[in-house]
């Protein structure tokens, strides 16, 4: 399973926190308000129960055989019940009272019966309630019933009302650890940025260290990685061109000379014009090498896409090389979005390599099918080993026919270059056996870049 | 016989060249700096000039601006360098070719046969100046006028513009333009577009926006009808 994404946690994380705070809140002030309300209720019921108790207790004084008559005065309200208990008998003005004796509890009997006076909370049908039991004379006790429908009901709201601001909070949570996160992600977005333009090709992109004060330590080491990185590529690119010179003018100098030494070779002895024929030859084919390797050395630049007929290119490079013009078989339109100069190695190198090694290439097909540009250089020679077909695109790796042969043709660069200048353009390069003996090269170039 | 100057600081290549050249049929004049060639150039003046980048004192580029302020003689840039920037500074110095080092000794003497066709008057037909609004063009005189008063063009900027007007009105793409200018099978499409550039500069009144000679995107470049 994938880790979620650091945003998600860290707005997660702010939910829970969140979460919990309210609730540990919510939790401790339902409970001081409950017990600060209920002790409340609590003395209010108890004040009320021994002042009945004191009329109870007169009126019973007065007229011992009534033991209704004494709680008759009594002014319960609704939501209060009283009950006499003299000698093991219930005396209640309320007709209901048969029910609501059997929810005092036994235990609060049992203590008045030790001549105490005593609290205790039961649930009456349902209903919260407070019984209270203040024992008068020998026998005889007076119980109320307090029941707590209002305070329930305040405290079923106080519930609520903190369960939905815990909840609220959780969700204030969240949102906070989502802005709060985008609020630091949001220099590092701008370092993505500045690292893709970098990678795009635009070195001259830094970090303002202004911008992000607290991030001034990652701002400063990114532009100095990215110095670097330009000081490195600028010396690479003048090493390059160093060497580039530093081959291409001797080899200048050598081929010049080679070229007079090649016009006078008539004057020569047949050992001096061998002699010449063999360095004019290496000459030529150490500055292919030469151009090639430092064609490779470069293959990293992007490709410089421009309008270009394929298949006119394919038709000159053939007639150049002496092949018939009707060897290739090109779409009508045949124009593609490609870097000319790449383009024109990649075709040049697959008709010199099926020249050098196949015999000429007898069928070059340029076509767009779907969403690709397809180039086929067919010849008609000994065909690639399956063992060979991945090596053979490797740099200085020559064909086993053209090694036994002592061939000292091709500068073993060919397709390595083709190969680099495919990909380049995001393409793929194979060979397979033509249909027919020999070998297919196949060059696929997606139609747009990627 | 053709005289070719050929200004190299590098005293093998310099020696080898004017061998090789020799051997082609051209009289060629030498020299190892900058400043020695644009002296050679205006006490002797050679038909073509081949001029490195890479010299000591005044570099290729300034001498290729210092040729051109005072004539049009074709330049042909032969340099180790083969980096865009420099290939494209060399040709908006004014450079008309660019070959980059090793080149053949065919194939220099090839560029500098093309050069010097291009070089020529066009042996044209009839003696007749094409008109198109403003420009006048008189092929067989070598001649561009714009509202009568007559352009300092190179014979490269001259050619560019006469093939623009044979086709006026058509589209001729990079690679067109390439082989019937520089007679190049193919080539490399910075050398017509720095050229067109600096056509502009000469032939419209606003070269950042050019009326006459557009680029057709995608396509190539053409001289408009008017």
């Amino acid at each position: 399973m994938r880790r979620p994404g650091l945003r998600a946690r860290v707005t997660a994380g702010f939910a829970i926190g969140a979460l919990c705070v309210s609730t540990a809140v919510a939790l401790l002030s339902y409970q001081i308000t409950e017990r600060y309300l209920l002790a409340e209720r609590e003395s209010t019921a108890r004040r009320a129960v021994l002042f009945d108790a004191d009329l109870v207790h007169a009126g019973l004084s007065a007229d011992p055989a009534d033991p209704l008559g004494a709680i008759r005065p009594l002014d319960t309200g609704s939501n209060r019940r009283a009950f006499l208990r003299r000698a093991g008998e219930w005396y209640s003005t309320k007709v209901d009272a048969g029910n609501t004796t059997a929810d005092i509890p036994v235990g609060l009997i049992a203590l008045v019966a030790q001549d105490k006076a005593g609290v205790q909370r039961v649930r009456v049908g349902g209903v919260p309630a407070m019984v209270i039991a203040v024992p008068l004379d020998e026998g005889t006790a007076l119980y109320e019933v307090d029941f707590m429908n209002e305070l329930d009901r305040s405290l079923r709201v106080l519930a609520l009302v903190l369960t939905m601001v815990a909840v609220g909070t959780t969700g204030g949570g969240a949102l906070l650890g989502a802005y709060a996160t985008r609020r630091v992600l949001r220099p590092l977005a701008s370092v993505a940025d500045a690292a893709r333009e970098i990678a795009a090709g635009d070195h001259s992109t830094r970090l303002d260290p202004a911008a992000e004060p607290e991030l001034e330590r990652l701002t400063t080491s990114f532009n100095r990685m990215v110095d670097q990185l330009q000081a490195r590529m600028e010396r690479d690119r003048r090493f390059a061109a160093d060497v580039s010179h530093e081959l291409r003018s001797p080899l200048q100098t050598l081929a010049a000379a080679a070229s007079v030494l090649s016009r006078r070779r008539e004057q020569l002895d047949e050992r001096s014009a061998t002699a010449v024929h063999l360095l004019t030859e290496e000459v030529d084919r150490f500055q292919d090498l030469v151009t090639d390797l430092l064609e490779l050395a470069r293959g990293d630049q992007p490709v410089q896409r421009a309008p270009v007929d394929v298949g006119a290119m394919a038709v000159q490079l053939c007639r150049s090389r002496g092949l018939a013009e009707d060897v290739v078989a090109a779409d009508p339109c045949s124009v593609w979005q490609v870097e000319r100069r790449r383009l024109e190695q990649i075709l040049a190198n697959l008709l010199d390599n099926a020249h050098v090694h196949g015999g000429g290439a007898v069928a070059v097909v340029v076509r767009t099918a779907g969403s690709t540009h397809e180039l086929l250089v067919d010849d008609s020679g000994p065909g690639v080993g399956p063992a060979d077909r991945e090596v053979i695109f490797d740099r200085f790796v020559r064909g086993r026919a053209a090694g036994a042969r002592g061939d000292s043709e091709g500068t073993g660069l060919g397709l390595a270059l083709a190969a680099q200048h495919v990909t380049a353009h995001g393409g793929t390069i194979t060979v397979a056996d033509r249909p027919g003996g020999g070998a297919r090269f196949r060059v696929t170039i997606p139609l747009e870049a990627p | 016989m053709v005289a070719v100057l050929v200004i190299e600081d590098d005293d093998r290549i310099r020696l080898s060249l004017a061998m090789a050249l020799e051997d082609e049929g051209y009289t060629v004049h030498t020299a190892a700096t900058a400043e020695e060639g644009l002296v050679r150039q205006r006490r002797e003046p050679a038909d073509t000039v081949l001029v490195d980048l890479m010299l000591p004192g005044i570099d290729g580029f300034e001498c290729i601006r210092e040729l051109r302020r005072h004539d049009e003689v074709p330049i042909v840039v032969v340099s180790a360098r083969d980096d865009t920037h420099d290939i494209v500074a060399a040709l908006e110095a004014g450079a008309d070719d660019y070959v980059v080092k090793p080149v053949a000794t065919k194939e220099l003497s090839a560029r500098l046969r093309a050069l010097r066709r291009r070089t020529r008057p066009a042996s044209v037909a009839e003696p007749r100046p094409t008109v198109l609004g403003e420009l006048e063009l008189r092929p067989y005189a070598g001649e561009v006028l714009l509202r009568g008063e007559l352009l300092a063009l190179t014979r490269t900027e001259f050619r560019l513009l006469c093939e623009l007007a044979e086709h006026a009105g058509q589209v001729l793409s990079r690679q067109q333009l390439l082989a019937r200018v520089w007679e190049y099978d193919y080539g490399d499409e910075r050398l017509v577009d720095v050229h067109v550039g600096r056509l502009r500069q000469k032939v419209e009144d606003d070269p950042g926006n050019p009326v006459r000679l557009v680029t057709v995107r995608g396509m190539g470049y053409k001289l408009q009808r008017p």
